[in-house]
């Protein structure tokens, strides 16, 4: 009997979890990578390191798998769905980056064979999920495109959620073609600004794109540096929108930063989802001047 | 056809009034010549690797216009001078191959540079920021600069302190 009740409250842990993962508003999550910029002028390799974690660059649960890593139980099915993208610096897309889910994290090697900027992700497309109250009051989620919505359930919201998580990096030369938006989902385009020539004390300015289109609307963007594990006050900031979907800021320190930034739209009437969510996670290292 | 000999004619004329001004031009415009003086200091340390060193020049629009000393070993370390990467290093603009060479061990270095670019023209008149980097492999870096003028209508030396991986840097214009 208690080995039952053991085995019943460790799924619902296990469950709770899960869905922690996939809410719009839950966990953060991120790539970091070993190197944002190299020099030389053989082709050179970088590891990257992904993972599903609130602590910003600290992993928690690993992020991604190609088949090789540990069993992720409850997570594989999802990590099956995530696109293992590299975009070179000829805007050739790549799908073949082999990542391995540890215990906490997950990792890949990502071979720099050209010059310019390469843009690694991890994207993830659209996730069903609906969101109700249930027939006790509570709020609850069910995933899948047709959840059997439970009797007396309220506040039904068919929801799909959609996210891209990125960096970039250069080796010599700081190019663009890998930048340019794919007009899927949160995108940054750089317009004054290379993600891979960031400095302290210096204005980055990007764009934001949402569909190929400037994000200006139903948005929330924040930055968050590393480290947050280190100290108490965890210092989100939130950057402005303009009305052509431009944010700006000026890191005061060097270090890596999380760019997050979130945006949903109404589904059509006659669709079968009410609200689609969206976000980017962009990972960006600033040097010291 | 009268009118149009008449065209030539001022053309003509404002062809030798230019050429005139310019072999009229003070030849100490023309002339002055930069020395940087850079002490790479003798730091005490084991392992001791001799820092990678960058010495150049920019717009203070943080154009890079010339380099006048780049002390290196391995390309794959070009990176950790990182100013002068990401503007003249990495795209290899302008061309920096002709000042290349070993980095130094621990002294004072005099560079002599007399304001001709690697395009073959001189170093035209303005405003310009001259940038000294250096970086040490399990050691520091440190990065300097120093606005002047260019030409500077009387000699001029401008002094800079380093603090830990760099001593003394000098820039004489005359």
């Amino acid at each position: 009997m208690s080995v039952n009740v053991k085995l019943i409250s460790r799924a619902v842990v296990v469950i709770a979890s899960v869905f922690a993962v996939f809410t719009s508003t839950a966990h953060e999550r991120f790539i970091l990578p070993s190197h944002t910029l190299l020099s030389g002028e053989a082709p050179q390799s970088i590891t990257v390191l992904a993972s599903i974690s609130n602590d910003i660059f600290h992993p928690d649960r690993p992020l991604g798998d190609s088949g090789s890593g540990r069993d992720v139980g409850e997570l594989k099915e999802y990590f099956a769905n995530l696109e293992y993208t590299v975009i070179a610096p000829d805007g050739k897309v790549s799908l073949d980056t082999q990542w391995a889910a540890y215990s906490r994290m997950s990792v890949a090697d990502v071979t720099l064979a050209h010059e310019g900027t390469y843009r690694v992700g991890l994207v993830q497309p659209d996730v069903f999920m609906t969101t109700f109250v249930n027939a006790e009051g509570q709020p609850a989620r069910l995933w899948g495109p047709s959840p059997e919505i439970p009797a007396g359930a309220t506040k039904v919201v068919r929801r799909t959620t959609a996210s891209r998580v990125e960096t970039f990096v250069t080796l010599n030369s700081a190019t663009h073609q890998a930048i340019a938006p794919t007009g899927t989902g949160v995108e940054i385009v750089s317009k004054t600004t290379h993600p891979n020539d960031l400095f302290a004390n210096e204005t980055a300015q990007f764009q934001l794109l949402f569909n190929g289109k400037p994000l200006t609307t139903n948005t929330k963007v924040k930055l968050i540096k590393a480290g947050t594990r280190h100290r108490n006050d965890r210092d989100e900031q939130i950057l402005d929108v303009t009305k052509n979907g431009d944010i700006s800021f000026t890191p005061s320190q060097a270090g890596f930063y999380l760019l997050i930034a979130e945006t949903h739209v109404d589904a059509p009437d006659a669709a079968d989802i009410d609200v689609k969510h969206f976000s980017l996670y962009l990972t960006l290292e600033v040097f010291p001047e | 056809m009268k009118n149009n000999a008449t065209k030539l004619m001022v053309r003509l004329q404002i062809a030798l009034l230019l050429l005139i001004g310019l072999l009229m031009t003070p030849t100490w415009l023309q002339a002055q010549e930069f020395t940087v003086s850079v002490e790479i200091p003798d730091i005490k340390a084991a392992p001791y690797h001799k820092p990678y060193v960058a010495i150049w020049i920019e717009t203070p629009q943080r154009q890079g216009v010339h380099t006048l000393a780049f002390w290196r070993q391995q390309a794959d370390w070009f990176k950790d001078l990182r100013q002068w990467w990401r503007k003249i290093g990495r795209s290899g603009s302008p061309d920096y191959q002709a000042v290349s060479g070993a980095t130094r061990k621990p002294g004072v270095y005099s560079i002599h540079w007399d304001g001709r670019l690697g395009t073959g023209s001189m170093l035209p008149a303005g405003d310009y920021v001259l940038h000294v980097e250096s970086v040490r492999e399990q050691g520091s870096r440190e990065y300097l600069r120093q606005t002047f003028s260019y030409p500077s209508n009387k000699q001029e030396q401008l002094v800079l302190e380093g603090k830990q991986e760099l001593g003394t840097v000098t820039l004489l214009i005359k």
